[in-house]
């Protein structure tokens, strides 16, 4: 029963052989190495595993492995490249958006999906957007102002570039 | 953008009252970092806990041979060792109340352990753990405090040990405490006014984002080396060795971040225990991780049921209190009885009561053990004492920030840091200055008159204000222990280790000490490195509990620092020659070099970077640049903090949601600002869950969580829940710890112990019911309205 799969983990492609009821998470941390995806609930009730699967967030702790056969997964280790932060990472260092970090992956995911939707979220727009994480330490205070502060600096980062 | 008020006097600092990047900042988020729920090792197992799904039984007969056929390594509670204990371990031995064994053939709790598996998948341990066959009698569980404490009760427990003592559990009271001051009789005689009020805190969860996890290796010495969520690495080797009979040295418990714990943690929670017997008998590694619906069923909060008997004088002198303190404990000791001496502390050191009476008793019930979950049962005492003082203030007719400020405990009294032999003086006091600008800032004078409005939407603004300790030290050795250790070292390039086994839980506590030592030395912050250690490598650390991470393990940071200087100074005077004495020279940061630079005092020419010192100390010879400190504070100050918060209720759906906040913090030196502002954040939004959301009631008929484990139906406050960026404001006095490092003390636990009483005062000025149980749900102010006669069926 178990089944090859191939999908791009990163930027880079990859294979791997899972069992039809193996979890997406299960496989990036255990096969891959990849603990930047959190489990927190397992029930899809607190956004600490999300990753990106074609650019959506996704819930890695309720995706099948065998559904992302082809496709491009991005976790949080595949955010930052050439060892330049993402801007979205420098923001929540530089507002104290972390505390204990454990959710923190997961915030930084849906973030980066909002950001691309949407480059001028309103503070509303923000907390509806990342109502699905939760933190228990921050009280989302430094992360909202931290996705704020991002989505300026990506603004201004994109207006230099045209 | 949320406010942050910062006292100028910070101005003198280079590090401390700066915002800088946190030193594990980056592997957090870059995902790298690595947590022990991240821990696997090779050639691990995966093992999973066979847990009681009743809430009180006995195992007449356990089948394990199906497991085993399935090539799993089991154990049940005929392989461990049979011996009580407490999990945790930050009282002294005297005073620890024992009554918890690694595995059990009597749970009294669903979710308590009776067996475990090992096998080679999480998967096959599953199914392994499902073949175990188990004959069970099965009892009435008690889950009603008052109705397990009455006599004729079943037993949940019948002979625990008190310190090395055998004790006899009479109808189920796990302990209890007395104490009186003065004379209360004659007070409430002579009072003007009484008021007497029942209040009934929540069960709450500490939902802390990772769930407890070990991994344990067994060592061919015959010892263990252990990964797991602790807020203690030290009490962990010692419980491991005790409980195993392995020598301590034989024991490593390896220091790892913490995905949040808030008190879970103080304790070693029992899994550890657990994959030790798995891995020593496995001979292989174990890892065994909680999930979160097992996790629920591992820790809670201390649910306590309070009456609060207050006496005052017309002028508003108040003149004698009382507090009758019942807790529910659920079916293990965790810290009962310190915290019914510490709930006292709390309720002693709010107000100057002057004649006091108290009585504490704390109940076994069969449901998750509970233990402490931020604030220590400070936020439940101040919610009680904080209404009573709203009321009494309404009833005199006196302004209610006046009547706080006329009787609170402040400079110059005793506190009472951590129950009754942890008393220090108070000697840095911010009070008055918050409660003066907080006030300003909310508007004070401009709130509504209580339940004055009509229409649907009503706000309303409360206040509260209250405290937490800074720590658990004090002049008298008393019946905490509370002491840390410190290790710094310079490289032989002039950069620094720091070394403790003190754990941060992500406050930014070990970047607090950081910024000390930098400070205190006169190196760059950057030139400081922050080691993760282990048991071995470190001197004993007590616990990262209290709101002590920066005041207590600071200090012992800022000593080490001191001597480092001085022999710093004494090598640079060897070596630029020609020095009188070493206490003319002075050390500064140089950022581009990285490093600091010793120079002599009106000579600057003559100077030697710290690099180039440590070098030569090296190639000559000289030795070691280093010291280790073990430091216990005398004292444990009060962090003050003071809330005012303005709600909004919706008398359609009784929904209600903060719309401004100003919380003022006395926290002394305020050394990372971002993050002690964070600190207030998380403490609001954990004090709003506690007041309005959280709980976690028991189905009577089977003595199972109603939510079953699910958070699904527990809920947390999530993002929109919180008031707008703008509408957050934080002060911090202007104030100075004497006895704190660079003047710092605590905030974790300030931070939210005030917040559930001026949310609930915040809502009665805004529909003019006052509520006496919590969480003050919207089917509550609905159904108050309705008996008001505010709003129809």
């Amino acid at each position: 029963m178990e089944r090859r799969i191939r999908f791009r983990l990163n930027g880079e492609w990859v294979e791997v052989t899972v069992k039809p009821n193996e979890l997406l998470l299960n496989v990036l941390r255990e096969k891959f190495g990849l603990t930047g995806p959190k489990y927190a609930c397992g029930i899809g009730e607190c956004g600490a595993c999300t990753v990106l699967v074609d650019g959506e967030p996704v819930l890695a702790c309720l995706t099948l492995a065998v559904d992302v056969d082809g496709r491009d997964v991005v976790t949080i280790e595949g955010l930052a490249r050439d060892g330049e932060l993402h801007p979205l990472q420098k923001a929540f260092l530089e507002h104290g958006a972390i505390q204990c970090g454990y959710c923190i992956p997961g915030f930084i995911m849906v973030a980066k999906r909002l950001l691309e939707e949407n480059p001028y979220p309103s503070e509303e727009e923000i907390r509806e957007y990342i109502r699905g994480n939760i933190c228990r330490c921050t009280g989302y205070v430094n992360i909202v102002k931290a996705i704020k502060a991002a989505a300026e600096s990506l603004r201004a980062g994109s207006s230099s570039h045209t | 953008m949320s406010k942050i008020i910062l006292p100028k006097r910070l101005e003198k600092y280079r590090y401390i009252g700066k915002n800088t990047i946190r030193h594990d900042g980056i592997a957090k988020v870059t995902g790298k970092l690595k947590y022990a729920y991240d821990i696997y090792l090779p050639g691990m197992l995966y093992g999973r806990i066979l847990k009681s799904p009743y809430p009180h039984a006995r195992v007449k007969k356990i089948d394990t041979s199906e497991a085993e056929k399935m090539g799993a390594v089991v154990v049940t509670f005929k392989d461990v060792p049979r011996k009580k204990f407490n999990i945790r371990l930050v009282s002294v031995d005297e005073v620890n109340y024992k009554d918890w064994e690694v595995l059990t053939d009597h749970p009294k709790f669903v979710g308590e352990y009776i067996a475990a598996v090992a096998a080679e998948t999480e998967e096959l341990a599953q199914k392994a753990l499902e073949a175990i066959k188990i004959e069970w009698e099965v009892y009435e569980p008690l889950l009603d405090p008052l109705e397990s404490m009455t006599p004729g009760k079943p037993k949940i427990h019948d002979k625990i040990l008190f310190g090395q003592r055998e004790v006899e559990v009479k109808n189920n009271i796990a302990c209890t405490k007395e104490y009186v001051e003065g004379d209360p009789d004659r007070a409430f005689k002579e009072a003007d006014i009484v008021i007497e009020r029942v209040f009934k805190t929540n069960r709450r969860y500490h939902m802390q984002l990772e769930p407890k996890v070990a991994v344990v290796r067994p060592e061919p010495d015959g010892g263990v080396t252990i990964w797991t969520t602790t807020q203690t690495i030290h009490n962990t080797k010692i419980l491991v060795s005790q409980v195993f009979d392995i020598p301590m040295s034989k024991v490593n418990v390896i220091k790892l971040p913490i995905g949040g714990s808030f008190g879970s943690s103080i304790q070693t929670n029992l899994v550890v225990l657990v994959a030790v017997a798995l891995a020593l008998k496995a001979r292989r590694p174990v890892r065994i991780a909680l999930t979160r619906e097992e996790d629920i069923l591992d820790h809670h909060s201390y649910q306590m049921i309070f009456k609060v008997r207050v006496a005052a004088k017309k002028d508003g002198t108040i003149i004698a209190g009382e507090l009758e303190n019942i807790m529910d404990i659920g079916a293990h000791q965790i810290q009962a009885y310190p915290l019914l001496g510490t709930a006292l502390g709390w309720f002693v050191s709010l107000y100057k009561w002057k004649n006091i009476r108290y009585k504490g008793i704390a109940v076994y019930t069969n449901k998750t053990p509970s233990c402490a979950f931020r604030g220590y049962g400070n936020p439940q005492v101040t919610w009680a004492v904080e209404t009573v003082i709203d009321e009494l203030a309404e009833k005199l007719g006196i302004d209610p920030l006046e009547l706080r400020l006329k009787n609170y405990v402040g400079r110059g009294d005793i506190f009472w840091g951590q129950g009754p032999t942890v008393k220090s003086v108070i000697r840095s006091d911010g009070v008055p200055e918050l409660i003066r600008k907080g006030a300003e800032l909310i508007g004070w004078d401009k709130r509504p008159k209580p339940g004055s409005q009509k229409g649907r939407y009503r706000r309303g603004i409360g206040v509260a204000r209250g405290f937490h300790t800074s720590g658990a030290g004090g002049p008298l050795s008393g019946e905490v222990i509370d002491y840390t250790g410190a290790i710094i070292k310079v490289n032989e390039d002039g950069t620094i280790d720091y070394i403790t086994a003190l754990q941060d839980h992500g406050g930014g506590t070990l970047d607090a000490h950081a910024k000390i030592i930098a400070e205190e030395l006169g190196v760059p912050l950057k030139s400081i490195n922050i080691v993760w250690a282990d048991t071995r490598t470190t001197l004993y650390d007590v616990c990262t509990h209290a709101s002590r991470g920066v005041y207590v393990g600071g200090e012992a940071a800022r000593r080490a620092a001191r001597i480092v200087k001085q022999k710093l100074l004494e090598y640079a005077a060897r070596i630029l020659g020609d020095i009188a004495t070493p206490e003319g020279l002075r050390i500064e940061p140089d950022e581009e070099l990285g490093q600091g630079v010793i120079y002599v005092e009106g000579s600057p020419e003559k100077r030697i970077t710290v690099g180039e010192v440590a070098r030569i100390a090296w190639q000559r010879n000289w030795g070691s640049i280093a010291a280790a400190v073990s430091y216990r504070s005398y004292a444990a100050p009060p962090a003050f903090t003071v809330y005012f918060v303005e709600v909004e209720v919706d008398t359609e759906t009784g929904i209600v949601r903060p719309v401004r906040v100003v919380a003022g913090a006395d926290i002394g030196t305020v050394v990372n600002p971002d993050l002690a502002a964070g600190q207030i954040h998380g403490g609001f939004a954990q004090g709003w869950g506690m007041a309005t959301l959280e709980d976690l009631p028991y189905d009577p008929e089977t003595g199972e969580l109603m939510n079953r484990g699910f958070i699904t139906d527990y809920k947390v406050v999530t993002a929109p829940d919180m008031p707008k960026l703008d509408d957050f404001i934080v002060i911090f006095a202007d104030t100075e710890e004497p006895t704190g490092p660079l003047g710092a003390k605590g905030i974790g636990e300030a931070a939210k112990n005030p917040v559930a009483a001026a949310v609930a005062n915040a809502i009665y000025n805004a529909i003019g019911v006052r509520f006496y149980e919590l969480p003050i749900t919207p089917e509550k102010i609905l159904k108050a309205l309705k008996e008001k006669g505010e709003i129809k069926e």
